[in-house]
């Protein structure tokens, strides 16, 4: 069965249809959800608070992106855990200084243990992309993941976090901007592959 | 070097995604063959764009598919179960009626007068002298004959008295006492306020379904 044959079906109330659509998208909900939240148990919960807003919500959706649409489900289920979690902050898991500051150099990702080679693996680039996208404020870092990361047009993120598409422009260069300081800060790092020079070509 | 504006980085992330209008775009390109600053920002915006696309990607810790619990759906219920439901309100109304009127009759005709044994009838119509000699047995053996009810009443008569003219010494009749009971008002009373209370059940059911129905499809004004 295709995928509008699919959610025809689950706004019938078929919710086999709807939960082979949930296998389809799981994994794009749940690395958006892990990417906004930095947090795997909260991502989880978002992702699964996500498909049961959206089947209960599923006769709204009229057609376009139905990943776009499922995705803005997401969202609004990580600004709501992003809320509770203000309202009941947690210790947070990176270092800090001995004045109780978190640790803004990418010290933690060094394992004394594990040769330089080692290091340049998958699992650091995602650490080191992770701790500078935890650096944005929630609005840049949604954008910037809806769009590099999930790779959504500027239409359809404009359509999931329900602003102008001029506004869409203006943070995801913002947001570039300060990624690419931050992933430049990592230096030597990140993969050969992925070190950012300050000269073009360098 | 003149340092860019965040206007300048703007078009230059929209131009990498292809955003800008070809005359903008044309203009841009210009810019960027002859401003090394412009080429290598957008060199860096590039490969930082680059680095996020080639993200790793987590496979879901486990399946989020709902369950029928989860996403609130209940089995479709039978057209009779409202019917039943009903039956079931109705029959224990009247159960409860018939209990009440059992106990009240029970408290009512309980506590009845004693009446006089009868007597057996000799010939001409007087009593026997068997039957006068019983009930003067029957006086002597104390006031506990006359008020006892008729299992009591059996136990209690003395062997020496008990021949088989005394079986005329029986309890009392209860012809008698069915004849003169009054008409008993609650076995009609109980029955007469089950019929109004479901009356009145129904009655409320079907406004309220017919209220229900005017919310759910208002009728369209000419």
């Amino acid at each position: 069965m295709d995928e509008p044959a699919l959610i025809r079906a689950a706004q019938r109330g078929d919710l086999e249809a709807f939960n082979r659509l949930v296998l389809t998208y799981q994994d794009a909900l749940f690395n958006t959800a892990l990417r906004i939240l930095s947090d795997e148990e909260l991502a989880a919960d978002a992702t699964q608070e996500a498909f049961l807003s959206a089947f209960r919500a599923l006769n709204s959706y009229r057609g376009g992106s139905f990943k776009a649409w499922l995705l803005r489900t997401v969202t609004n289920a990580c600004y709501d855990e992003l809320r509770r979690k203000k309202r009941r902050p947690t210790t947070p898991l990176e270092p800090e200084t001995e004045d109780g500051d978190e640790m803004e150099s990418p010290r933690w990702l060094a394992d004394p243990s594990a040769s330089p080679e080692e290091q340049f693996d998958q699992a650091d680039l995602e650490h080191a992309i992770q701790h500078c996208l935890d650096g944005l404020p929630t609005d840049f870092k949604t954008v910037v993941v809806l769009a590099d990361i999930q790779g959504l047009d500027y239409t359809e993120v404009a359509h999931v976090i329900r602003v102008p598409l001029g506004t869409i422009k203006s943070r995801l260069a913002r947001a570039r901007l300060r990624l690419r300081e931050c992933l430049q800060a990592f230096g030597e790092l990140l993969p050969a592959a992925f070190r950012l020079g300050k000269e073009r070509g360098a | 070097m003149k340092t860019l504006t965040f206007h300048d980085i703007e078009r230059l992330s929209a131009f990498l995604d292809g955003q800008l209008r070809q005359a903008e775009k044309t203009r841009l390109e210009t810019r960027i063959k002859s401003d090394p600053e412009l080429a290598a920002t957008l060199d860096g915006l590039h490969q930082a764009r680059s680095i996020l696309r080639r993200t790793p990607k987590r496979r879901a810790p486990r399946n989020f598919t709902l369950t029928p619990k989860m996403a609130g759906i209940r089995p479709p219920v039978p057209r009779a179960v409202p019917v039943f439901s009903w039956a079931s309100a109705v029959a224990a109304l009247f159960f409860i009626c018939t209990l009440g009127t059992n106990l009240l009759g029970q408290f009512s005709f309980g506590a009845a007068a004693p009446m006089m044994a009868a007597q057996p009838m000799g010939v001409g119509g007087g009593p026997s002298d068997e039957s006068l000699a019983a009930t003067e047995a029957a006086v002597d053996s104390g006031n506990a004959y006359l008020t006892a009810t008729p299992e009591t009443y059996a136990m209690t008569i003395p062997e020496a008295t008990a021949t088989p003219d005394t079986r005329l010494v029986q309890p009392p009749e209860t012809s008698q006492e069915k004849t003169r009971q009054p008409v008993n008002l609650w076995l009609v009373f109980w029955p007469g306020l089950a019929a109004v209370l479901v009356g009145s059940a129904l009655l409320i059911r079907w406004a309220s379904i017919r209220a229900f129905r005017r919310k759910i499809s208002p009728r369209q004004k000419p």
